[in-house]
């Protein structure tokens, strides 16, 4: 047994918040993360003066100094920022907590704001408005672009297809993620498809995007922001609500890991080796837990083969089992693993990550739409494949 | 046409394939101390630390990975649907190119593909198609 990781608990999720998710918000990035802040900041107890560190996504429009200025926090002593785009909520989360840990802050506000629908739609890939030569400069872009490879859709959906291949998934296996979802999103008012049940028979119907992958595998896209407030295990003990601890935290890649963005994935020896089985061992190692420690998850969900493949990386069924495991119950409600609580990126909305660690902080302080009883800890997964990052949360 | 993407072709890294495409080859960067594949295309070998690699011809074929048909225009010159393939080569397995092919054509897993080479503006690109 190796020795307890120094950060285990000493760390802890005291406020979270978020805007309304629609497809036109009719405001500004910065005014959707000042919001998301303010309530982050309310909750917790805290003024915006409180705030001491700021922790961003790279692929966020809003930068930290634009957001201390909106929010009037003048004693600023720490930022950073973590990428890329998705990967980065539990990897910004991580920053917070070395700051915290290292004295170089006492109070971190974490955030991602985007207008995903009305704005910039990551789903057309980071180049749509590139004009001339693509690629070079180690982005590899020329090796995809020029042949129609240009979203991280069709990647996930060559990956789709070769797990069906390999391991024999189905269809039907993916679509009970994405019902699993719906579902969770049917009972939160917050969520974009709070009033839009989905069926098997409607999931079969919907249009593909992408063979194998059909528009209810997707995430949607979402104008809105998230943000939670993070600080020490001591000064927790004072907030007002009970503290959500950080048991564990990790950034991963994997040998041969590529350069470059999304793409270049597929180049690797093996396509489908996934940084999350490092995240995961790292997690479970730093946390002292297994997966039969985990009563709840919030999985990263892109696209629904994202989360089938992480149920068999996280260490809830063996390899190729992650489609059995998708419709044999367990994650939904009463399940060992109900996953994606408030609807996650396929339902609630899309905030690259960081709504599922707002769902995973409210679900161990009993504040989720589908509140899973006696839920003592909760594994919060960020995005997948190019790197990854992910957390162990527990119950204060 | 003209609203279809062109590569970079001077890169310094991967600047040696696109001057085999345009010669009607398919190359590779490869170590040479140790032998190991350096793709996507690079110069200083991460298995085993030499700064001496090249390039180095290949078979024009491979075996299909996998592929995606996309049925949503995601940018202007891909007219849905098309094909977006994955290719092992087979002189140097694990090392894959993409290739579009129009429409829905019909493909199977592991199925015999052979490069084809497109002139696009003044750059060539190596296609696949079923051998």
């Amino acid at each position: 047994m190796s020795e307890a990781w120094a950060g285990r608990d000493a760390t802890a999720i005291i406020g979270t918040g978020n805007t309304d998710y629609s497809r036109a918000s009719g405001r500004s990035v910065l005014t959707l993360a000042t919001q998301a802040s303010l309530a982050a900041i309310a909750d917790a107890g805290l003024e915006p003066g409180d705030i001491d560190g700021i922790v961003r996504c790279d692929f966020d429009v809003v930068t930290h100094n634009d957001l201390a200025n909106s929010l009037g926090i003048t004693d600023l002593t720490f930022w950073g920022s973590n990428g890329p785009g998705g990967s980065a909520p539990s990897a910004m989360v991580g920053q917070a907590v070395g700051a915290l840990m290292s004295g170089q802050a006492r109070n971190v506000l974490v955030y991602r704001s985007m207008n995903g629908r009305s704005g910039f739609r990551l789903g057309k890939g980071r180049l749509q408005a590139a004009s001339g030569p693509i690629g070079g400069n180690g982005t590899y872009e020329e090796f995809f672009v020029p042949y129609g490879l240009v979203s991280p859709g069709q990647m996930w959906a060559m990956l789709a297809r070769r797990h069906m291949h390999e391991y024999g998934t189905t269809e039907d296996q993916l679509g009970a993620i994405a019902i699993a979802c719906r579902d969770r999103a049917n009972a939160n008012p917050n969520a974009q498809m709070s009033d839009r049940p989905l069926t098997m028979d409607g999931y079969h119907a919907s249009p593909v995007i992408s063979s194998p992958l059909r528009l209810v595998d997707y995430c949607l896209e979402t104008d809105g922001a998230c943000a939670v407030v993070i600080t020490t295990a001591d000064r927790a003990a004072d907030r007002p609500k009970n503290p959500v601890y950080i048991s564990a935290v990790t950034q991963a890649v994997i040998p041969d890991m590529q350069g470059g963005l999304a793409s270049p994935v597929l180049m690797r020896p093996d396509p489908m080796l996934l940084p999350s089985t490092q995240v995961a061992a790292k997690l479970y190692e730093r946390s002292g837990m297994g997966p039969e420690d985990i009563d709840v998850a919030q999985f990263y969900d892109c696209f629904t083969i994202t989360v089938l493949v992480q149920f068999e990386d996280y260490g809830f069924c063996k390899p190729g089992e992650g489609g059995p495991f998708a419709e044999s119950g367990a994650i939904e409600p009463g399940g060992s693993l109900p996953i994606n609580t408030s609807g996650g990126n396929l339902s609630d909305g899309y905030i690259h990550g960081m709504s599922h660690i707002v769902e995973g902080a409210r679900q161990l302080r009993g504040e989720s739409t589908s509140q899973v009883a006696g839920a003592e800890t909760c594994l919060v997964t960020s995005g997948l494949p190019i790197t990854t990052s992910g957390l162990i949360l527990r119950k204060g | 046409m003209s609203d279809l993407p062109i590569p970079v072709t001077d890169d310094a890294d991967t600047g040696g394939f696109w001057e085999a495409s345009a010669e009607g080859v398919v190359r590779v960067r490869r170590c040479d101390a140790c032998a190991a594949v350096l793709h996507l295309p690079k110069v200083y070998c991460h298995r085993c630390g030499s700064w001496d690699s090249s390039w180095q011809d290949v078979q024009p074929t491979g075996t299909l990975y996998t592929w995606t048909t996309t049925y949503r225009e995601l940018r202007p010159g891909f007219t849905p649907p098309y094909t977006v393939v994955l290719v092992d080569l087979d002189d140097a397995p694990g090392a894959r190119l993409v290739g579009y092919l129009p429409g829905e054509p019909d493909l199977r897993m592991g199925m015999a593909m052979r490069a084809e080479f497109e002139p696009r503006g003044d750059t060539t690109l190596v296609q696949w198609v079923p051998a």
